[in-house]
């Protein structure tokens, strides 16, 4: 918001300088830039719309942190007429309508602004018009109160604060159509809608430079109304913005006042006595400023002189042990409020910092936030690197991923997205991590990249569920096979034994049919999927629900003491049809004697013509070890023999 | 079986005989080569009865094994004879090792976990999508209000929620704004006094600039107890601001305004870039914006079930983007989302 500094050294008259106002503001009241020349721009808190959105509310700030005096622009005046003109005025819901003061303006002589008036004005960003409407502008911005000047000659009657009919039309000042609904408030003759309450004037009843007479009017309104109002029909005015802040009934007449003087000044008006419907008055607000709660809280000592140098100069006054708030401060409502007070105005720069007596306890981490960082050590070492991608897809993107494979069922769109592009929230990782393998493609040949995130759909039941996810995704010769070795170093690092690996069997975009897995817990609960990407060449994905993982990480290792005995390795290489599958074959060899059988490892594997049609070599190395004793040969022979007459048998193998 | 004891013998003797390198390459050659006597065996095992095939097989490997043994340990006795001779020329760069790099944010987040919890600080994380009561009813952000207006928000069709993790029927959902519902969901949950901190993505409705995302991570933080004040608060920061730059650097404190604080702050960093001379950076005031922060609103603790004239603690939150971009020097925000290794390997 724009502010004159002559203006406010007007009312706050010191010594201080433009650059000293803007730190001590900054550091004491609102974040404050210098625009240059004359102009401040302060950004008010939204709290403080009521006493502090005008230059005369900040002069009360300035003389607080200055330790000067405030000076009352108004004078005092008297009506030159006691009747009140033939205008009445009918408040139909005092709710909505707190207080409306209005004021018959007789005998004005219309024209241009005074210069100083114009430049006020201008460097508050407003642009002059005439200096009826000028008037009412400054006092805005002087006061802080929205006003509102008829032409008297277009009223019928008297005003009406009523709320509008559906669907009734009123054509604004700068000629704008708009239809309002029964939500919103109208100033109203017996005919016609004058003004959209709190938010703009209608044109029918608007200032003209024919304008002799003028009924002048300065209301309170319900906050709410006005910022629903404004919204519904997207029309931001400076009087819609103040008003939605809920101003304190109190600037209405302090606004009135002001007003009437000027036009006394300026368009040399007859002033008739003032109408106003003012049903329920605001009461004083009494609050105590307890020193020892202040200083508790602050964590700074207070004296009740220090605190009562600070709160006197804000305005409030003493009432035996309670302070009265200024009417205009709707913001201080209890001792915390005060408490504020009284640290910025004494300044937070004179804030100890003060070590904190805590007892002493275990911090600790949620068991998810530790395997997350688990995962991505693992990661790390294993040369996979991490991203972030949005939680937002376009709507094609859902579903992408196995289908219903971690128990969500309909995506979940965003009812106001940013784009089409960004309509839905991911219910799987796949097209961010996708969508990095082909962007850097381009600069890499290998690339490997995993992320940890949320994601989000519908259960069977329509319930919103999120959970959070691992991605994996491999761009490199090999990678399906390099993915399912990274599942099972993964598995292992967490000290998962017991999972187990079948084919897929069920529909997706990504995947290739026939080279995609189920990652499933030894007790068949699904934890996620692998597979060869479909359209991408040489690369894999996986995702894993690691919600599911963290339950069944078994944390304990126990050590397995270290076998005594030296381990004997033999090699088998075998000739079979290639339908056979290696995991088969695998599966086999390493339960056939699983106490001699420390370990079995594919170690070659080939198809070539010259093999024989259909055929494919695989070889195999075993590693035996007791721990009980030293192998002997003949024993591993012995063993050997067996595996080899086991898969001769089951797989019509040729042993090479 | 004789056949083999004989090769065994006589490539034994020719490799202790080996005057020089390139005779023991062309031993290796004949022996385990491709086409070396060794694989040609193998080849004859073809012919040979199954019975043959399982006896001879494994002798010939282990035979391969210990020639290649015997050459390694007879080349080597010969680079330690000849010195320099045979040894690497350690001016060649190493061998790449594939490690992978961790994006900027965890790196940041993990670090800014390990300060609090030097501070016993704990650290938990709460749902993205929320209630319209936990993001801003609860804190105290009333509706139909300008204040409201600070958090543009995302808003969801459904309004029924069944979740387990929500727990609020008939409520409308939203992508939290701030990661400080979960302030209510912790208190809800926890009696104090106890402090955590909240590290979490959020979500803000508006356009993606160099400086702005619809999609980027906060710290929350809550401390209660009986004392916990302001002054308490400070020195966490001083600590924590000292620890995470590894310099004394120093704070301010100015008024601000959260509904969910009173009284309300807003914390600056002395500009790490000009050391608070005044930069482009800093827009030449020698001061970065920081966080929000404040005292706990005695309406935020009874919307949790807490007493306010018992408790009584601290709330804050940052933009850990924000604190990224100004200690990596990360010019635009959207780079944390680009998914680009050729950003994420340079951590």
């Amino acid at each position: 918001m724009r502010f004159s500094f002559s203006l406010l050294k007007k009312l706050a008259p010191g010594k201080y300088t433009k650059e000293n106002l803007v730190e001590k503001l900054n550091l004491r009241a609102f974040e404050t830039v210098d625009l240059g020349g004359d102009v401040l721009d302060i950004t008010v808190l939204p709290n403080r719309f009521s006493d502090a959105a005008s230059h005369w509310g900040l002069a009360q700030e300035i003389a607080a942190l200055y330790g000067i005096q405030r000076v009352n622009p108004i004078g005092l005046s008297t009506p030159d007429r006691k009747e009140v003109g033939m205008f009445s005025v009918r408040v139909k819901d005092p709710k909505l309508c707190r207080r409306y003061l209005s004021t018959y303006v007789a005998d004005i002589k219309i024209g241009p602004s005074p210069d100083w008036l114009k430049e006020l004005l201008e460097a508050c960003g407003i642009r002059s018009i005439n200096n009826v409407v000028d008037v009412m502008n400054y006092v805005m911005l002087e006061i802080g109160q929205p006003m509102h000047a008829f032409d008297a000659d277009k009223i019928e009657d008297g005003l009406i604060i009523r709320k509008a009919k559906a669907g009734e039309k009123i054509e604004t000042l700068d000629d704008i159509p708009v239809t309002l609904n029964a939500e919103m408030l109208v100033v109203a003759d017996i005919k016609k809608p004058l003004a959209i309450a709190g938010i703009k004037g209608g044109k029918s009843s608007g200032v003209s430079l024919k304008t002799m007479r003028l009924l002048v009017t300065s209301a309170n309104y319900d906050g709410t109304t006005i910022y629903n109002g404004a919204r519904t029909i997207n029309l931001k005015t400076d009087a819609s913005v103040r008003f939605a802040h809920d101003l304190s009934p109190e600037l209405a007449m302090v606004g009135m006042q002001r007003a009437l003087q000027l036009l006394k000044e300026i368009t040399h008006g007859t002033i008739y006595g003032t109408v106003e419907v003012y049903p329920k008055k605001a009461s004083k607000k009494l609050l105590a400023a307890n020193a020892k709660t202040i200083s508790r809280l602050v964590g700074k000592q207070f004296s009740d002189a220090e605190i009562q140098n600070i709160l006197e100069s804000l305005g409030f006054v003493r009432e035996k042990k309670l302070w009265r708030v200024p009417p205009f401060r709707t913001d201080i409502n209890a001792s915390e409020d005060i408490a504020e007070e009284v640290i910025r105005v004494s300044g937070y720069d004179a804030l100890p910092a003060v070590r904190p007596a805590v007892a002493l306890g275990v911090a600790t981490e949620d068991e998810l936030i530790v395997l997350k960082d688990k995962l991505r050590g693992f990661f790390k070492g294993a040369g996979v690197s991490e991203v972030y991608n949005y939680s937002f897809v376009a709507q094609d993107e859902c579903g992408i991923s196995p289908s219903g494979i971690f128990g969500l069922t309909a995506p979940v769109a965003i009812a106001n997205p940013i784009s089409n592009q960004f309509s839905h929230l991911r219910d799987n990782l796949a097209p961010g991590l996708m969508k990095n393998l082909r962007d850097n493609g381009r600069f890499y040949d290998e690339v490997r990249m995993f992320e940890i995130g949320k994601i989000f759909g519908k259960d069977s039941a329509g319930a919103i569920q999120e959970k959070t996810v691992l991605g994996v995704v491999i761009a490199a010769k090999n990678a399906t096979l390099e993915m399912k070795g990274i599942v099972d170093a993964l598995f292992g690092q967490l000290g998962l034994t017991d999972y187990i690996m079948p084919d897929l069997n069920l529909e997706s975009k990504i995947l290739n049919a026939k080279e995609a897995l189920r990652i499933e817990s030894d007790e068949h609960e699904v934890l996620g999927y692998m597979g060869s990407l479909h359209g991408i060449r040489h690369s894999a994905i996986a995702e894993i629900d690691i919600e599911r993982l963290l339950k069944i990480v078994e944390e304990e290792r126990e050590f397995k003491p270290l076998s005594k005995y030296p381990s004997v390795t033999r090699d088998l290489s075998v000739l079979v049809s290639r339908s056979v599958r290696v995991g088969e074959i695998l599966a086999l060899l390493q339960n056939v004697s699983p106490k001699l059988i420390q370990d079995v490892d594919l170690i070659d594997f080939f198809e070539d013509e010259k093999l024989g049609e259909d055929r494919k070599s695989i070889t195999f190395r075993i590693v035996f070890q007791s721990e009980e004793k030293t192998l002997t040969d003949g024993e591993v022979d012995k063993e050997m023999a067996i595996l080899t007459k086991v898969v001769e048998d089951r797989f019509d193998a040729e042993i090479r | 079986m004789n056949h083999l004891d004989s090769i065994r013998s006589e490539a034994m003797q020719a490799i202790h005989n080996a005057a020089d390198v390139r005779v023991l390459e062309v031993l290796r050659i004949k022996y385990l080569g491709r086409k070396g006597i060794l694989n040609q065996a193998f080849e004859q095992l073809k012919d040979l009865s199954l019975e043959e095939k399982r006896t001879s097989g494994p002798v010939i490997q282990a035979l391969k094994r210990e020639l290649e043994t015997l050459l390694d340990q007879k080349l080597q006795s010969f680079a330690a004879v000849a010195g320099t001779q045979l040894s690497l020329d350690i001016s060649m760069p190493g061998k790449k090792v594939a490690i992978g790099h961790l994006h900027p944010l965890t790196i940041l987040e993990k670090q800014i976990r390990e300060i609090f919890k030097a501070m016993h600080f704990s650290v938990v994380e709460g749902p993205e999508v929320e209630t319209e009561y936990y993001n801003f009813d609860a804190l105290n952000i009333p509706k139909n209000h300008p204040a409201r207006d600070m958090w543009d928000t995302f808003w969801l069709n459904q309004s029924e929620v069944k979740s387990e993790n929500l727990k609020v029927k008939n409520d409308r959902l939203l992508l939290r704004t701030h990661t400080s519902p979960v302030q209510i969901r912790y208190m809800q949950a926890h009696q104090p006094p106890f402090q955590i901190i909240v590290p979490g993505r959020v979500f803000r409705f508006e356009a993606t600039d160099s400086s702005h995302e619809t999609n980027f991570h906060q710290i929350e933080g809550l401390m209660v107890g009986k004392e916990v004040s302001l002054a308490n608060f400070k020195f966490v920061f001083q600590e924590f601001f000292k620890r995470l730059f590894n310099r004394e650097i120093k704070i301010r404190l100015r008024p601000s305004y959260f509904p969910f604080v009173e009284p309300g702050l807003e914390l600056d960093l002395e500009c790490v870039s000009c050391g608070g001379k005044g930069c482009r950076i800093c827009k030449e005031t020698g001061w970065l914006e920081i966080m929000g922060a404040g005292m706990v609103h005695p309406h935020v603790f009874e919307a949790a079930g807490y007493n306010p004239r018992e408790w009584q603690g601290f709330a804050f939150g940052f933009g850990l983007e924000r604190i990224a971009m100004i200690k990596y020097n990360i010019p635009d925000i959207r780079l944390f989302h680009s998914g680009d290794l050729r950003f994420i390997k340079q951590f």
